[in-house]
């Protein structure tokens, strides 16, 4: 008897067990907000892939605290580790929503919140925003670009569901993130190459492969003549030696998509060739960032092609232990369509998209924290920290602490910086960018704005235009067929990688033609001809560098 | 009043019914309250909708996937890459069991079996990370030794390369569930009666002998059946391991529907397109379990139902 009551106690604590797993792998589900004691937290999903407080509590830091202090909301940030697109995606097919969204203020990012402030998935701020003024004078259509006003922020009449953050507030604010292809320097000097001299696509080609042959080692390992970071980013910006921007005037002001060009093709073949050749690293469109990095930080890759932060920080590493093998920008490059003088056409635009979901329990709160955000109180706390603490006021400009900058400089992990609550996320929902008009980034070293400003001298000789004009892509969003069309289309970079890795030139054609077959089934003769009828007479962008 | 005899069969193995209760509970939220969600593969998915107050579309993401120019090539990369793993991987954990049967020393037999089922329990994404790490041709370890050992003359590219893609994957594959699907074997081998193999060697049967006539006789019913739901995954290559292992490379030969599916639904958006590639796979993994429970049952009278 004793033993059978001992059998069902075991049998039954198992089967507890295994129900207590069960229970354990669903998500409790929540978020939202609570209430605790008169204090509110939020939780903010920031969407941006790779972002985060490292091992820091974000919502306990300095920064943090002081925000708390003012606005009465203490913050939960949650980072997404991943796809951004597939995150917005999949916040609103779970409805495990955030009370706060911020991320991208383009591609798939936006179509998902478009889509879904279309289908009331977000709360309508159009009779409240006249109490906040930062808020509504960084949506104010002449702060915002035309093609995203049209297509996002002032896209629903009289209902308003979006902010938006980091639209430089004047000219001088703008931020060039000066992409292209950079080099070691020391590379460059040992295959006795000067980086300026290259120029013109076929340049590029003889120097890279004169690197190859070099035969470079670098702890026992080659050195790739060609990289970039993870996926891919920025590989490809060599486009723009092919075709000035994505939609393609054929004469007479008919436009069509480049990937049915000519120029498309060289582009691919030429890619092609590059890695058939062994002059881009192979692994370039499938590591992972941590790999990436590391190949730069063993010095492994000869030429980059990014922006030049992301370079600088990097790099870093391994510059500090191999002076003078800084990575320096190659060209200016040629850029197809476009005069030698031209000023560099750049989008310049804000890049957060900031919204209050319809979980958001409390939104006069969330609104209360987001105008404090942008507010230029706002601004300074989040940029520079606490006034007295992190920076003082010295003739009207923010000065930082030595204590505190000497710190940060040291430190190339940027812990020290996440652990007194600088870039963990606040920083993109700051409203208008206000950076150099209040006196400009105080936590960047002098020699990090000292090869900003000579790459700035060598790849914008002529200066940069803003581009201001219409956009082809926006305008084919509004398609009656972009429905159907946006999934081959949104197929062009996938297959555009898998041809440049084709056996052969014609079998990269090959797959180029199979998607151009499917995208035109799919109502790109209609979309396009839609696009042209209504473009008929508009400046529309015709060169575009990326930033 | 008589009682119900199936009420009193369970109230005499109610201990035992305890111990399948969590795996009825688990099967009953997880695969068939969602069953409801299949609706939205026929309705255009809004998320202020939900799954059923989403307007309807009939067959139009049906059509679409049909329409789509490498449905063709998703569907044979699919049941080419699973029929590999059903064909290769299948037999494995069986020749596993038996060998393992054979060892007498019963703490190596112990240590061997642990050691062959943990990489089950490690993720894919670690799996794969190894692999890239161990297969590099830039350093990696096992390039190093083939070239060192004057085996390769120059390193081979493992991963990302056609030539070497199906064997990587299936080979991977039967590395991480080998051990861990033998072990059904190992019990229907545990379940086999002694006097069985006292009887093959009164009749001068050898190890191999008794191998061959009394354990994979005593395997067999287990293995038809796991045949038999196996089959219901030919549709199914496993979307983890292909994700992290495809690439633009091998995309020709590596993008199967599992991917495509997340890619759509998560990716994109296309979330009732998704549902709709999602159910045409279920759909066809039911006709393959009936198909293939129904030649079994012809064939040797050993069948699901």
């Amino acid at each position: 008897m004793r033993n059978k009551r001992i059998k069902a106690a075991a049998a039954l604590l198992a089967a507890m067990a295994m129900g207590g797993s069960l229970i354990g792998c669903s998500d409790g589900g929540g978020g939202g907000n609570s209430g605790d004691g008169g204090e509110v937290t939020l939780k903010i999903l920031h969407n941006w892939n790779g972002s985060g407080a490292g091992d820091v509590e974000a919502d306990l830091t300095p920064i943090a605290k002081a925000i708390q202090a003012k606005t009465g909301v203490k913050v939960k940030m949650d980072y997404t580790k991943g796809s951004e697109v597939e995150k917005v995606n999949q916040i609103f097919a779970t409805q495990d929503l955030p009370d706060i969204y911020t991320g991208p203020a383009w591609g798939g990012e936006l179509d998902g919140i478009v889509k879904a402030a279309r289908e009331d998935q977000l709360v309508d701020l159009s009779g409240k925003l006249d109490a906040y003024p930062n808020l509504s004078r960084a949506i104010a259509k002449e702060n915002v670009p035309p093609a995203l006003y049209e297509k996002a922020i002032g896209a629903f009449g009289d209902q308003s569901y979006m902010l938006f953050q980091n639209q430089p507030l004047t000219d001088k604010d703008a931020m060039d993130w000066l992409y292209g292809f950079y080099v070691r320097k020391d590379i460059a000097d040992q295959v006795g190459v000067d980086p300026q001299s290259v120029r013109t696509k076929d340049d590029l080609y003889a120097f890279l492969k004169k690197i190859k042959d070099a035969d470079l080692k670098e702890n026992g390992m080659p050195v790739f003549p060609l990289g970039g970071f993870s996926n891919g980013w920025a590989v490809g910006i060599g486009n723009t030696m092919f075709y000035g921007t994505e939609y393609l005037d054929q004469g007479g002001g008919t436009l069509e998509h480049v990937f049915f060009t000519k120029p498309y093709e060289d582009y691919t073949l030429y890619y092609r060739k590059l890695l058939a050749e062994g002059l881009l690293d192979p692994e370039a469109f499938t590591q992972t960032d941590p790999i990436a990095q590391e190949k730069i930080k063993q010095g492994r890759i000869a030429v980059l092609a990014a922006h030049l932060p992301a370079i600088i920080d990097a790099s870093k590493d391994y510059v500090k232990a191999h002076p003078g093998s800084d990575y320096v920008p190659i060209g200016p490059l040629e850029r197809a369509g476009a005069e030698p003088d031209r000023p560099v056409d750049l989008g310049i635009q804000g890049n957060n998209v900031t919204v209050i979901t319809k979980a958001c329990k409390n939104v006069d709160a969330a609104l209360k924290l987001l105008e404090f955000l942008a507010s230029e109180e706002g601004f300074k706390l989040v940029r520079y920290g606490i006034e007295g603490t992190h920076y003082d006021m010295v003739d009207g400009k923010p000065v930082a602490k030595a204590e505190f900058f000497d710190k940060f400089a040291a430190d190339t992990t940027g812990k020290a910086k996440k652990n007194e609550g600088f870039a963990t996320g606040f920083e993109d929902m700051t409203g208008q960018d206000r950076t150099n008009t209040l006196g400009g980034d105080i936590w960047a070293d002098q020699e990090r704005i000292a090869k900003m400003e000579s790459a700035r001298k060598i790849l914008r000789p002529n200066g940069i235009s803003v581009i201001s004009a219409y956009n082809a892509a926006d305008v084919m969003a509004k398609s009656p067929q972009w429905e159907e069309l946006k999934p081959s289309m949104d197929k062009i970079g996938d297959v555009w990688k898998e041809a440049v890795f084709a056996k052969s030139d014609e079998a990269a054609l090959d797959i180029i033609g199979a998607l151009r077959e499917q995208i035109k089934k799919t109502g790109y003769p209609e979309a396009i001809q839609y696009v042209n009828e209504n473009l008929k007479g508009k400046e529309v962008v015709q060169l575009q560098m990326p930033n | 009043m008589r009682t119900n005899p199936l009420l009193k069969r369970i109230w005499r193995h109610r201990l035992l019914y305890l111990f399948l209760l969590p795996a009825v509970v688990w099967f009953f939220l997880f695969s068939y309250v969602p069953l409801y969600g299949i609706q939205i593969a026929f309705r255009d998915f809004r998320f202020s909708g939900g799954f059923t107050g989403s307007p309807w579309a009939g067959l139009k993401y049906f059509r679409q996937f049909f329409d789509y120019y490498q449905s063709s090539q998703l569907i044979r990369n699919t049941i080419l890459i699973s029929g590999l793993k059903l064909t290769i991987g299948f037999a494995m954990p069986i020749v596993l069991a038996i060998l393992l049967n054979e060892i007498r020393n019963l703490k190596f037999k112990k240590t061997l079996q642990t050691l062959s089922y943990l990489p089950y329990f490690v993720s894919w994404v670690v799996v794969v990370t190894l692999m890239q790490r161990l297969l590099t041709p830039y350093g990696g370890p096992v390039n190093d030794l083939l070239v060192s050992s004057g085996l390769l003359k120059d390193p081979i590219q493992f991963l990302n390369n056609t030539s070497w893609f199906y064997q990587i994957v299936i080979g991977s594959d039967i590395w991480k569930n080998i051990g861990w699907n033998s072990i059904i074997y190992m019990a229907a081998i545990a379940g086999i009666d002694q006097q069985l193999y006292e009887a093959a060697k009164i009749d001068g049967a050898g190890r191999f002998r008794q191998m061959w006539h009394v354990t994979l006789p005593g395997v067999r019913n287990i293995a038809v059946i796991l045949f038999i739901l196996a089959a219901g995954s030919l549709m199914s290559a496993g979307y983890e391991q292909l994700l992290l292992l495809n690439g633009p490379a091998t995309a020709a030969i590596g993008s199967v529907l599992d991917v495509h599916v997340i890619g759509a639904g998560i990716g994109e958006g296309r979330l009732s397109y998704a549902a709709a590639v999602g159910l045409f796979q279920s759909a066809i993994a039911l006709v393959l379990i009936l198909a293939v429970n129904r030649i079994a049952r012809k064939v040797s009278d050993v069948s699901l139902f």
